[in-house]
Parts: structure tokens; sequence; C-alpha cells
């Protein structure tokens, strides 16, 4: 009898043990993680969704100090820190790779039916110096602009703090300053080569035959072919873009509030590392890329079979314009410098 | 490259001239955000 009793506790007590465990369950899940549901941290998260500024009062002339905390800069902090440096590395070095990739499969665009001796003028003195004013300006307020989003990462860790903070201060002063000869060349670029960049029926030619740099055609151009029309739109579209956006960040709330400066920064930053990309194919084709070519923006004339292959339209009018005397006759062709 | 080195001079002179405005127009943050009060 006192052996049933035993087996009788021994059972209930189990069971009872597996109720307790059975209602306890559930509680453990429902444990907080981190996060306490009261009301002060309701209100404070609802809150930060409903106002753009959260602030408080202050005594000093900037008012703007007043904010104690705006929300929306979260977002912007994210963008700035994570979404821009993947923006920026894939642009930039993605079209390096491809860059590359092309020079090894396609190699240089040669000069097919070789330098005939005879020279055209290209470009004229005015037109190399807005582009040489233009170009180097935007080299620097390249390197500089992707200073203050990748030196931090990849910079400072080389050089140091002390070397990293004189650099950065003296790119700072470059990218501020160095914006104004760039947007005067903008301008000026703008101004003197728009005539030649309005898009035709032969930029659309140009395109279907791959414009000479896919496979081994010539197909016809004016001054300016369909890419070369793409890269001027491009630099007079993105470069006012960076032009206007890069303005309301040097004249911090003159224009706009925090949310617009953001939004400036963000429009800034994200034209201007595609602008380094589209610039670096440019740079690609207006050098190694083609021979020949460098020696328009270089010299300021080119050969004129050159001339005939890339832009034989635009031959064919210089020569009714000047006539076929006029191209100069040189014994060889300068290399590029 | 004569045209390359003008332009690197007339890059530097007019990055000089906006750099004098710059700093012309604009005050130091320790003075723009500042009463008089203020010891920095």
């Amino acid at each position: 009898m006192a052996r049933l009793l035993a087996q009788a506790r021994f059972v209930i007590g189990a069971l009872a043990l597996a109720l307790i465990l059975a209602i306890a369950a559930p509680a453990v899940a429902q444990q907080p993680t981190g996060v306490n549901p009261n009301a002060a941290s309701v209100k404070e998260e609802q809150l930060l969704k409903g106002l753009k500024i959260i602030s408080g009062r202050g005594t000093i002339p900037d008012t703007k100090s007043y904010n104690l905390e705006q929300p929306a800069g979260r977002d912007w902090r994210q963008f700035h820190n994570v979404t821009l440096r993947w923006t920026g590395a894939i642009a930039i070095l993605g079209m390096l790779l491809l860059l590359v990739v092309f020079y090894l499969i396609r190699g240089q665009v040669k000069l097919e039916s070789g330098f005939s001796g005879r020279r055209i003028v290209r470009f004229n003195a005015f037109e190399r110096f807005i582009h040489w004013v233009t170009a180097t300006c935007f080299i620097i307020l390249a390197i500089s602009g992707l200073n203050i989003t990748f030196g931090r990462s990849l910079l400072l860790p080389l050089i140091g703090e002390s070397a990293f903070a004189g650099w950065s201060q003296w790119a700072k002063y470059a990218h501020n300053y160095l914006s104004f000869p760039f947007t005067i060349g903008v301008v000026v670029i703008f101004l003197m080569w728009i005539a030649g960049n309005i898009p035709n029926r032969v930029d659309v030619e140009w395109l279907k035959r791959g414009g000479g740099i896919v496979g081994h055609d010539h197909p016809p151009a004016y001054r300016f072919n369909a890419g070369q029309k793409a890269i001027y739109w491009s630099q007079i579209i993105g470069g006012v873009a960076i032009a206007v956006t890069g303005y309301v960040l040097m004249f911090p709330f003159y224009l706009t509030d925090i949310a617009g400066m953001q939004t400036a920064q963000m429009v800034h930053a994200i034209v201007a590392v595609l602008f380094v990309a589209l610039m670096l194919a440019h740079i690609y084709i207006g050098t190694i890329g083609m021979e020949g070519a460098f020696e328009a923006m270089g010299e300021g004339t080119v050969d004129v079979n050159w001339a005939k292959e890339h832009h034989s339209l635009w031959l064919e009018q210089e020569m009714a314009r000047t006539g076929p005397n006029e191209s100069q006759r040189q014994p060889m062709a300068t290399p590029a410098e | 490259m004569k045209s390359f080195v003008l332009a690197c001079v007339a890059a530097i002179v007019v990055a000089g001239i906006a750099g004098f405005a710059l700093n012309s127009v604009q005050k130091p943050a320790d003075q723009a955000y500042s009463t008089t009060g203020v010891r920095l």
C-alpha cells in the first residue's frame, strides 16, 4: 500500500512539473529582448516618427542650435556612411574594371589607314584652355571629394591621424576654391560647344553601328559624335547639378534648412561619383583607348586620316570651308603628350 | 602643353580670388555662432 502511494505521488509530481513547464514556456518566450515597451519609450518613438525636428530653447544667436534631434538625420547618416560608399565603390571600381576588360578584349582603337602626315586643326587654343581649366579642376575636386567619402576608411589607416587631418584640411580648401573655376569652365563649355552637340539623325546611325568602338566600322560623324555628345550633356547636366548643390553646401542654411542641406549633399555625392565614373571612360578613350585622339586636345591638331575615320562629315565641312591645302603637312605624326 | 599650363595658372588665380572673396563673406564658426559673452 505504501509502495502504491509512493508511485502515485511520483506520477502526480511528474504531471504537476510538466504542467508548470507547459505554462511557463510561453512566458519565457515572451520575455523582452532589449526593448522596454513602456509608455515613455513608445512616446519617444512616436515623437521621432511624427516630428521632423525636436527643438528646445536657447540663448545664443544661432537658433538652429536649439534643435535637439532631427530623426531624418538618421536616414541621411545611413546614406552617407553606407549607401554612398557602396554606390561610389561600385560605380568607380566597376567602371575601372569594365575599361580594363574592354582594353584587354578590344585593345586600342588603331588608326587603320595610318598617319598621313597632314594635320588639321581640331580645337583652337581657347577651346583647349577652357577644357584643361575644367579638367584639372575636376580631377582635384574628384580626389578631394572622394577623400570625404572614402578617406577615413582607406587613407587614415595608411598615413595616420596627423597627416590625414592636414591633408583633409587642404583638400577641403581646394575643393571649395577650385569649384569656382570649374563652374566657369562648365558654363563656357556649354556655350562654346552647344552648336556641335545638338543630337541629329547621324547620331542614331553612329550608335547603331557601335560608333567604331565595337568592331572596326567607321560610322560618319560631324565634329562631335554621339558618344562625345553624351559626355558633353552629362558634363553639363551633372556639372550644373554638382555646382548648385555644392554652393548650397558651401553656404550652409543661407538657402535651405537642415533637410534641404541633407538632400543637397545626397544629390551632390551621387552625381559626383557617377560623374567620376563617366569621366574615367572619357579619359580612357581620349588617351590610351584610341590612337591619335589625345593630340586633338594636347596640341590642337589631328591627322587628316584620323579625322577621315572618326569624323568624316566634319572633315568634309572643314575641307569645303578652308580648302584641302589648308591642312598642315608634317613629316611624322607627333606622339601624344 | 602651353594651353594646359595656362589653364592650371588660371585655375589657381580664380581659386585664389574665390578664396579671398569667401573668407571676406563668411565668418569663422566662433564668431558666427556665438555672442560676445562666449569665451572660446
